[in-house]
């Protein structure tokens, strides 16, 4: 079939099932846009910034378990997209970029808006394609949504010279050809689960630390039923909140840096530690090791080979798709009782969790933060579909310790990069996944002045999702380690007064208000979301809230500051 | 630290180099010695790679590097017995005849060829184990090295099937 390449590269879009793509167009994507301008299968939204179309991608993919796709053009388009592509591939979030680039007989030349996109993104991708032949585009756009879907999920990048997009080619489309050596290692050694069917069963104080591959290979049930079968208790990652539902009695939340004291008291306790798609970051382990699961056989199971031992030593690794593994191991666990509940375990685990609960309920009263109250009160507002996306700093630990999330994929959030400004366009992502559900990104004012421009997106598009600014005129995270751990020397933390959120909202044609007291948050937000349109609430929270518990710098999980309102335990 | 060989089978394709030496970049560990070269499989090519690193660090960017797509196998020749070669091409000063004769005498000995002499100088081309012409370049340097050439390590897997 005769094709332009950028008939090409579209129609093997839709056969990849691509319906909604984000980005800008440019100078060399002229050829594509023309394609697209005539396509009505795939929905194309205009960013105002490409790092908010690579954002916007990754919070589709993470909400709606599909590839998410962002476009920007040649040169500064592409170094744009740079900080998004990093941040979707360090939480292993599938992305598909396609970038436009300058004629392949003027590259090398410092053409007119040229980089090197090739070679700038080969470290921040899992893999990436510079095309040099219109007829090799069915192979590469196949094998793009192949790899950044399969194994560990990642970003792939496509470069697209002009000339190749323009250039006609005879060509079969939808090849099944792939890579030789790329294997995605998706089968689970049986000897090996055997092991660990053994060591659960046999486990007096057993713990299941869940994190972001649970939710990616869609194991939430798995997980939910082993940890049943067991009797124990999860705890979670950040990237893993969500993996079951913090409402259930078994679940402890988050461990870690910022985690729940209980959680991290379990991960100290267990004697048998079974690890789930997480790759022991250090804000997940602490820096003392020698308190994360000492007494504990540890059991790895991640689907990526590179990621076994890496970080933390294993007794068991698995190297598998979390689901499937999880499946083996329910299956031989059948043949075995299940756990009598009763345990001393159990009851530990009980006094520790009541413990917590009832502290946390009696913060309004105990000198808790208007930060803390927010979260929480967002958190009863909130139905359980809706979806949370959080800025990075005070605002997103604030969400992780204090927000109930009780679905899968209902907590987006930045991980491993920590990328400020990406709450909010991964929002918009989130929405246009799930168009039904309410999308709240949980922002700080520096993280969202980073990248509020995308307001005319929501508002052009008609993409209503509601920013929950907390509002403190600081680079609060920051400011937090300043006042700890730097002589109260608040250097370059404090953002003064400007701008008027409200005002800079309505300016964008967005609803806007502003939230003075926790208690005026309910009806705030009911208006938001009546008003029909983008929304942003400017909630004034105390200047020198922090974010407590807290393992400090070199400190071990069980080494937190801040555990005064956790006297329970 | 210890010198470790790795061999690696890549799709030939621009960019695979700077994929995998990327992998070392990040860890910052320093690439001693590289060979790349076609080898049986067409489409293929053979990457020889040598390294000084502690083994737990090798483990890891081992690891790394055989999740690149474009990387099809990874050996570690380390773990195996392998015939390991180098090719060295040097050019020696001889001051008079007896350095002349004195140094055909030891290259002879060494099993290097002289490929080309000059009035004041002989060239010559030793393949051997690397460690063997570091000691070749040693005595040489008794005369005087005017140049020095050296391919890199290439290295082949006895009782190891390395395409499997």
């Amino acid at each position: 079939m005769k094709l332009s390449g950028a008939e090409i590269v579209v129609e093997e879009l839709k056969t990849e099932g691509v319906e909604v793509a984000f980005g800008i167009p440019g100078g060399v994507l002229l050829d594509l846009y023309d394609v697209l301008y005539k396509e009505e299968a795939i929905r194309h939204i205009l960013m105002r910034h490409e790092q908010c179309a690579a954002h916007a991608a990754d919070g589709y993919a993470r909400v709606s378990g599909k590839a998410g796709v962002c476009i920007a053009t040649s040169g500064p388009g592409a170094t744009n997209l740079v900080t998004g592509l990093t941040n979707a591939n360090m939480d292993s979030s599938a992305v598909v970029a396609l970038t436009g680039q300058v004629p392949t007989s003027v590259i090398g030349t410092n053409a007119f808006q040229e980089a090197s996109t090739f070679t700038i993104t080969m470290p921040i991708t899992k893999h990436n394609f510079l095309v040099k032949r219109t007829e090799d585009l069915p192979k590469v756009i196949h094998n793009a949504f192949y790899i950044a879907n399969t194994g560990r999920k990642g970003v792939v990048l496509v470069d697209l010279p002009k000339d190749i997009l323009a250039g006609v080619a005879d060509v079969d489309l939808h090849p099944k050809e792939t890579f030789a050596g790329y294997k995605p290692n998706i089968k689970p050694n049986q000897v090996q689960i055997k092991r660990v069917v053994e060591i659960l069963a046999r486990a007096e104080r057993p713990l299941i630390l869940a994190g972001g591959g649970v939710i990616s290979a869609d194991a939430t049930t798995e997980l939910q039923r082993l940890a049943e079968f067991l009797a124990a208790p999860v705890v979670t990652t950040l990237m893993g909140k969500g993996a079951i539902p913090e409402n259930h009695p078994f679940c402890l939340g988050m461990a870690g840096m910022h985690g729940q004291v209980y959680a991290n008291r379990a991960i100290n306790e267990c004697d048998a530690l079974l690890a789930l798609g997480t790759r022991f970051s250090d804000r997940t382990t602490g820096w003392q090791l020698d308190q994360f699961a000492p007494d504990a056989t540890l059991i790895h199971v991640d689907i990526d080979t590179a990621e076994i031992n890496k970080n933390m030593p294993v007794d068991i690794p698995i190297v598998g798709d979390v689901k499937l593994a999880l499946l083996e191991i329910l299956k031989l666990l059948a043949k075995k009782s299940a756990k009598k509940s009763g345990s001393e375990w159990e009851k530990r685990i009980k006094k520790m969790h009541e413990a917590c609960d009832s502290c946390v309920e009696e913060i309004p009263m105990e000198g808790a933060s208007v930060s803390d109250i927010l979260i929480k009160e967002l958190s009863k507002i909130l139905d359980d579909d809706a979806i949370v996306t959080t800025e990075v700093g005070q605002c997103q630990m604030f969400a992780a310790h204090y927000y109930m999330t009780r679905k899968p994929r209902t907590f987006i959030s930045s991980g491993g990069l920590g990328t400020m400004g990406f709450g909010f366009p991964a929002a918009i992502g989130a929405k246009v996944a799930a168009p039904d559900k309410k999308v709240v990104d949980i922002a700080g004012d520096g993280s969202f002045l980073m990248t509020c421009q995308d307001l005319a997106t929501c508002v052009e598009n008609d993409i209503q999702v509601v920013v929950c600014i907390f509002d403190n005129r600081y680079l609060g995270m920051v400011r937090q380690w300043q006042e700890l751990f730097y002589e109260k020397k608040y250097a370059h933390t404090g953002l003064g007064i400007t701008p008027d959120f409200v005002k800079l909202a309505e300016a964008f044609g967005c609803y806007a208000e502003r939230v003075e007291k926790p208690e005026e948050l309910k009806d705030a937000l009911n208006n938001a979301f009546e008003s029909g349109k983008p929304a942003v609430l400017d909630m004034i929270v105390g200047k020198e809230d922090k974010v407590l518990p807290m393992i400090p710098p070199g400190g071990g999980i069980i080494g937190m500051i801040g555990t005064e309102r956790c006297k329970h335990i | 630290m210890q010198t470790h060989i790795i061999s690696l089978l890549v799709e030939d394709h621009p960019g695979v180099l700077t994929r995998m030496s990327g992998m070392f970049t990040q860890r910052g560990i320093n690439i001693t010695s590289l060979t790349v070269s076609p080898c049986e499989k067409e489409g293929l090519s053979r990457m020889t790679v040598a390294i000084k690193g502690s083994e737990s660090e090798l483990e890891k960017v081992r690891k790394q590097i055989s999740n690149l797509i474009e990387v099809v196998k990874v050996v570690d020749l380390g773990e195996h017995e392998a015939i390991v070669r180098d090719l060295c091409l040097m050019k020696v000063h001889v001051k008079d005849s007896e350095a002349r004769s004195e140094v055909m005498q030891l290259a002879e000995s060494y099993g290097a060829k002289i490929v080309d002499a000059a009035l004041d100088s002989v060239t010559l081309e030793l393949t051997e184990e690397p460690e063997r012409i570091d000691r070749f370049v040693d005595l040489m340097r008794h005369f005087g090295v005017k140049q020095l050439f050296r391919t890199g390590v290439t290295a082949i897997g006895i009782s190891v099937d390395v395409e499997r």
